[in-house]
């Protein structure tokens, strides 16, 4: 039971990662290969913050979320405005830092031997591990909301747009520049958050966590999904993570001998699923989907007779 | 409203494209601007919006409400100044209805900050009829749609441009590709909205008649300088634009 109430955090998060990447990635265009290293700076800031400093649990995830922030207002201030390739190698190449700077600060880090321990809050409940995954669901289902009402906004119609045809928007008086980073700074700190949600859950923190296949699972959670759909994030984790780690690895009886192969047999289904969706449907499974039209649309009579046709 | 350009130059490597020594527009409500292919007129209105960087020279616009040096301006700067450009080559948003990107050009940027996620209605009923009345005027095929065919596409820039009511207007070809019936009520609106007072506006055209008929004022590019601006009657009559441009 245990071990299911942590699978499910855990793929929560990797739901409000890949939440957020569609909020850079499918609506503003920004391709982040970065996503472990924002995340990994939550999830290891929170932890020093916590064992080295006793900061209490809430402050130290506010306090590196803020830091994950401020590393992606640097980063977007150097590389933003350049081509999609050079965002792309430059936030895989951040969190390649990041994750090695985890193992050389060893004073404050642990390095490879880790750091730990950080625990739930409120350790003297029997059931803090499904109090703890309550609030993790809500704060991703916070951010699904906050992300169907960002697609509904001015903001997101603006960001489109930039997305869409950036010179196009600068020439009819959009910043585009700073929008897209104030989003890029706004998401990545978030990112920081779930990194720091995600401290408690792992416990021990360990340099292996910042591999980069995190970043490579949301974004094939993310395709798969629909990078332009709000659904997308969470129907493309359900599909990958959820159906491959949790049912399938602890449900399905599969004999010891076999069992070794999953991993390797996960990898070998993501990969056919990936190259299915992009060659039968780019969209993802479930497509794009548009902001909400306004109801009262039709306030002259020519509007109302083209709705009554349709 | 005044907008000048002096001593402006752009070479790409050698090769000099315009070199102008004074030019103003705006001064006149409805002005032309004529020449050859090649002559330079896209890169001018390029360098003006500043999309392009100019090699040497000063741009200057002058907006009544004082003067303001356009060299060290962002495009998107110079679009909040009041000076926007329409595009000679298809641009639009893809993903935007006909109404969405009307919609975007109307709204100022202050108002697409982080807060609006938060907004309960996304666009004023203001802005959602001055975008109806104008998509009524035209015949899209699907008014609640995407625009379809290129003529739709090119349509909507225009339409996209007047609604953000600039006070100055450039028009690099606006009605080219778009069928007779529609230029003429898309110029129409155009003249309207310079005849209030509104919006001053400069065309580049090819097409001659159109341009004789509509515009106040003509300015004759070729070879990268202005060689004659005058009425429509003076610029018809006059020899070096014949020589250069008609090949009479």
């Amino acid at each position: 039971m245990d071990f299911l109430i942590f699978s499910l955090s855990l793929m929560f998060v990797y739901v409000g990662l890949a939440q957020l990447l569609h909020i850079q990635f499918g609506m503003t265009g920004i391709p982040n290969f970065g996503v472990v290293g924002f995340w990994g700076l939550g999830l290891y800031g929170t932890g020093v913050l916590y064992v080295e400093f006793d900061v209490p649990l809430l402050i130290a995830i506010i306090g590196s979320s803020v830091v994950s922030g401020l590393v992606a207002f640097g980063l977007a201030s150097l590389v933003l405005q350049k081509s999609g390739q050079a965002i792309l190698a430059a936030t895989l190449a951040l969190s390649a830092i990041i994750s090695t700077l985890m193992i050389t600060e060893k004073d404050l880090t642990g390095g490879v031997q880790g750091l730990g321990m950080i625990g739930y809050p409120f350790p003297e409940l029997e059931n803090r591990n499904l109090l703890f995954f309550g609030f993790l669901c809500a704060f991703v289902l916070l951010l699904i909301w906050g992300s169907a009402k960002l697609r509904d906004s001015r903001l997101g119609r603006n960001l489109v747009a930039i997305r869409d045809n950036e010179e196009l928007a600068a020439s009819l008086g959009k910043d585009t520049a700073s929008t897209k980073r104030m989003t890029f700074v706004v998401t990545c700190g978030l990112m920081g958050v779930l990194g720091g949600l995600s401290a408690p859950l792992h416990q021990f923190l360990v340099p292996y966590l910042l591999a980069p296949s995190l970043t490579f699972a949301v974004w094939i959670a993310l395709v798969l999904g629909g990078k332009g759909h709000n659904l997308g994030a969470i129907v493309g984790v359900f599909a990958t993570f959820g159906l491959f780690d949790i049912i399938v690895e602890t449900y399905v009886p599969v004999p010891a001998e076999q069992a070794i192969l999953l991993p390797n047999f996960k990898l070998f289904c993501y990969g056919v699923l990936l190259v299915m969706i992009i060659m039968f449907r780019p969209v993802g499974l479930l497509g794009e989907d548009r902001p909400k039209e306004r109801k009262k649309e039709a306030s002259t009579p020519l509007a109302n007779a083209t709705l009554k046709e349709g | 409203m005044k907008l000048q350009a002096q001593n402006l130059t752009k070479a790409y490597h050698a090769h000099e494209v315009v070199n102008i020594e004074k030019v103003t527009f705006g001064a006149k409500g409805l002005e032309g601007l004529i020449g050859p292919n090649g002559a330079g007129k896209s890169t001018l209105m390029g360098l003006l919006t500043r999309r392009i960087a100019p090699t040497s020279g000063d741009i200057t616009l002058d907006t009544g409400d004082g003067v303001n040096k356009l060299n060290p301006l962002k495009s998107h700067e110079v679009a909040r100044i009041g000076l926007i450009k329409t595009n000679q080559r298809i641009q639009g948003f893809d993903s935007l209805t006909i109404r969405d990107s009307l919609r975007l050009a109307v709204t100022p940027p202050k108002k697409e900050g982080f807060m609006s996620i938060f907004a309960g209605e996304r666009d004023s009923e203001e802005v959602e009829e001055r975008v109806s009345r104008l998509i009524e005027a035209f015949p899209f095929t699907d008014r609640n749609g995407y625009a379809r065919s290129g003529g739709e596409k090119k349509l909507v820039d225009i339409l996209r441009c007047l609604i953000a009511e600039p006070k100055l207007l450039l028009m690099d070809e606006p009605t080219a590709g778009l069928p007779e019936d529609i230029t003429r009520s898309d110029m129409d609106m155009v003249r309207k909205k310079v005849a209030s007072g509104k919006m001053r506006v400069v065309v580049v055209a090819h097409d001659l008649p159109l341009i004789w008929e509509y515009c106040d004022y003509v300015h004759f590019l070729s070879e990268g300088s202005i060689l004659f601006e005058g009425e429509p009657e003076e610029v018809k009559s006059n020899r070096v634009v014949a020589e250069k441009y008609m090949g009479v």
